[in-house]
């Protein structure tokens, strides 16, 4: 296993007796933590490539870098979905340039070579017995090579670089119950991920991102302008109410827990509407209707209360280390991407169930586009806020970002559970971050009794 | 040498729309955004698709995700947002300048004309400066003081949003 060297100082500093959970800022701000970083995370865990909706058929493709790598993820004509390297094997080339596409096969346009969906080598655009050595690619050699390890969980599908790794379910631990929670809003129905890709930059470390994107600490104060635009959107609505009551149910509501292997989730409650199933005045009383019959049908599928839960609690959960899926004024895929310890790209996709009417789909779409992306009343201001704390955190003397919010006095904080203001899902996160930097077993520990069955 | 009224009239009715879409470059350029928003009917749009969308003209908010995909209401939402201190990603503001050039337009049957100009914005914001190029195409109703813009949407040339980061001000 590799380590870091023994020099390096602890980057997280958990002190039960206080009550406190530390990290160094260096995690944030150093770039050979980064580098460490991409070696023992990144080449190490499970990586979202993207969803089986984007592969439609036979032959389709998706030009994606997933953990710093150029890749591309793939339906063979033999209907198997696999990653290749996005690199021909003769002189390097970035072979396909296509975002997306069907074809037959890639041929790389610089010398010539032609490979198969599935990566096999076709020709290599020369005489038989001239120029390359008989049986030079009879070893498979120069074809494509395959990512290591492709594994999907309800047509999610991620990439793993590491041939000895654990399995993808396994993996996800806990996130998965919360994920089904999520999916259970299709009522059964596929998933799909619509048109249209959100593509940014944040001047930030990517781990701000993630524990920005289920923070709800930070939502009346960061977003309270966005809370101000609900209330004055919905003002007729009893649903709503007074922005001070939002904003102290808000409180009361939900919890926040590390789910394992330093995945983390949270539920909230903020009146946004949504499509399944939570009307609100701006959508009108056509709407109103529809939601209350998908409402019913839910509460007969899954009773009362996992009803109300995929009805009207938000949703946020990070996948570790890059992944968010969002289920709250959008039903959104976001993968944080890193490019320098104090950068990243984020592409963020709307997920829908094919089974809602066209005019819920416009509402789901009206919905996540109001909140997020780049230039969404909500998510501009939580890139604004990574952004400063990286500004802030690069050169002060303060060493240590603190993430203590709702530790209580017992033995392993670790996992423990959390209101939705509370930032115990960022403490696992962290503690999963800190084992894996320091080279500790991280994934052959049993499930955490304290992940919530959700 | 004879007038040619037919003449006369399109460059009469040119020059009233470029300064019509001055006037509106300088509302947005002086953050007077509430006034920019007043420039809008009360059945209009302002509509940014995804920037990978195949034809972003003809791009559709009910079926795909956009950028920007504002009816009235969210318009003068998202206008008097911005002139909050608490629009944190616009606090300290970005100082924007509009250019707006190739103005072309056509005279409808329905007496509506659609308008398409070229643009590049800067915006500066910290020490940082970006660029936003593109068309925006413009539905405009003529009403008793000039016209009124029952839709504008914005065709960017950009790929990603990698450079910009974020589109935060108002194209």
């Amino acid at each position: 296993m590799e380590r870091l060297s023994a020099s390096r100082h602890a980057l997280v500093a958990v002190d039960d007796e206080h009550g406190r959970f530390r990290v160094h800022r260096d995690a944030l701000r150093d770039p050979e933590v980064f580098k460490d970083e991409m070696k023992l995370i990144f080449d190490r865990c499970w990586l979202y490539i993207g969803h089986v909706s984007e592969l439609p058929e036979k032959g389709s493709f998706v030009e994606r870098t997933v953990g710093g790598r150029a890749l591309i993820f793939v339906r063979t004509r033999n209907d198997e979905i696999l990653a290749l390297y996005n690199s021909c094997t003769h002189r390097g080339a970035r072979l396909c340039r296509d975002k997306r596409g069907t074809a037959r096969n890639f041929t790389c346009p610089y010398h010539g070579w032609v490979f198969g969906m599935d990566g096999q080598l076709r020709s290599m655009n020369a005489e038989k017995g001239k120029g390359f050595a008989e049986g030079i690619s009879d070893d498979d050699s120069l074809n494509l090579r395959k990512v290591a390890r492709i594994d999907h969980y309800r047509g999610f599908y991620f990439v793993n670089y590491d041939p000895e790794a654990i399995g993808l379910a396994d993996y996800l631990a806990g996130a998965k119950n919360f994920l089904d929670l999520m999916i259970d809003q299709a009522e059964g129905s596929d998933l799909v991920v619509l048109p249209g890709e959100h593509s940014y930059s944040v001047s930030g470390n990517y781990k701000f991102m993630c524990e920005n994107s289920y923070d709800g600490y930070h939502v009346p104060s960061t977003h309270m302008s966005y809370l101000e635009y609900l209330q004055e959107r919905d003002a007729s609505s009893d649903s709503a109410g007074e922005l001070a009551a939002v904003l102290a149910k808000y409180s009361e509501y939900g919890e926040g827990w590390g789910l394992g292997h330093g995945h983390g989730g949270m539920e909230s409650w903020v009146p946004t509407g949504r499509p399944v199933a939570q009307w609100v005045p701006s959508w009108g009383e056509a709407a109103k209707a529809e939601v209350e019959e998908t409402y019913a049908r839910l509460t007969e599928k899954f009773g009362k209360e996992r009803a109300d839960r995929i009805a009207n609690s938000q949703k946020n959960m990070v996948i570790f280390p890059n992944l968010v899926i969002n289920d709250n004024v959008g039903f959104t895929i976001r993968v944080v991407e890193p490019t320098s310890v104090s950068s990243m790209r984020i592409t963020a996709w709307a997920l829908a169930p094919t089974n809602e009417s066209p005019a819920m789909r416009k509402i789901r779409l009206d919905n996540f586009v109001g909140f997020l992306g780049p230039a969404g009343m909500g998510s501009a201001d939580d890139v604004e806020m990574i952004e400063i704390c990286q500004q802030g955190l690069e050169h002060t003397p303060v060493e240590w970002n603190e993430l203590s919010k709702g530790m209580q006095p017992c033995a392993d904080r670790r996992w423990e559970t959390s209101g939705p203001s509370d930032e115990a899902q960022i403490r696992a996160y962290w503690a999963q971050w800190d084992l894996m930097m320091r080279g500790e077993p991280a994934f052959n520990q049993p499930e955490p009794p304290q992940a919530k069955e959700v | 040498m004879a007038l040619d009224e037919k003449l006369l009239n399109e460059l009469l009715l040119r020059n009233r729309i470029e300064s019509f879409l001055y006037h509106e470059a300088e509302l947005l350029d002086d953050w007077r955004f509430p006034e920019w928003a007043s420039l809008f009917t009360d059945d209009a749009r302002y509509d940014i698709a995804s920037l990978d969308a195949d034809d972003p003209l003809a791009a559709d908010p009910a079926t795909s995700l956009f950028v920007v995909s504002d009816d009235k209401e969210r318009l003068v939402s998202r206008a008097s947002r911005l002139m909050k201190k608490n629009a944190h990603s616009e606090y300290p503001r970005s100082k924007v300048r509009h250019l707006t050039s190739n103005i072309r337009f056509n005279e409808r049957a329905d007496g509506a004309i659609d308008v398409r100009s070229n643009f590049v914005v800067y915006r500066s914001r910290g020490d940082k400066t970006v660029r936003y190029m593109g068309e925006a195409h413009y539905e405009l109703l003529r009403v008793d003081d000039g016209f009124r813009i029952r839709n504008k949407r914005i065709k960017l040339d950009l790929n990603t949003l990698a450079d910009q980061g974020r589109l935060t001000i108002i194209l």
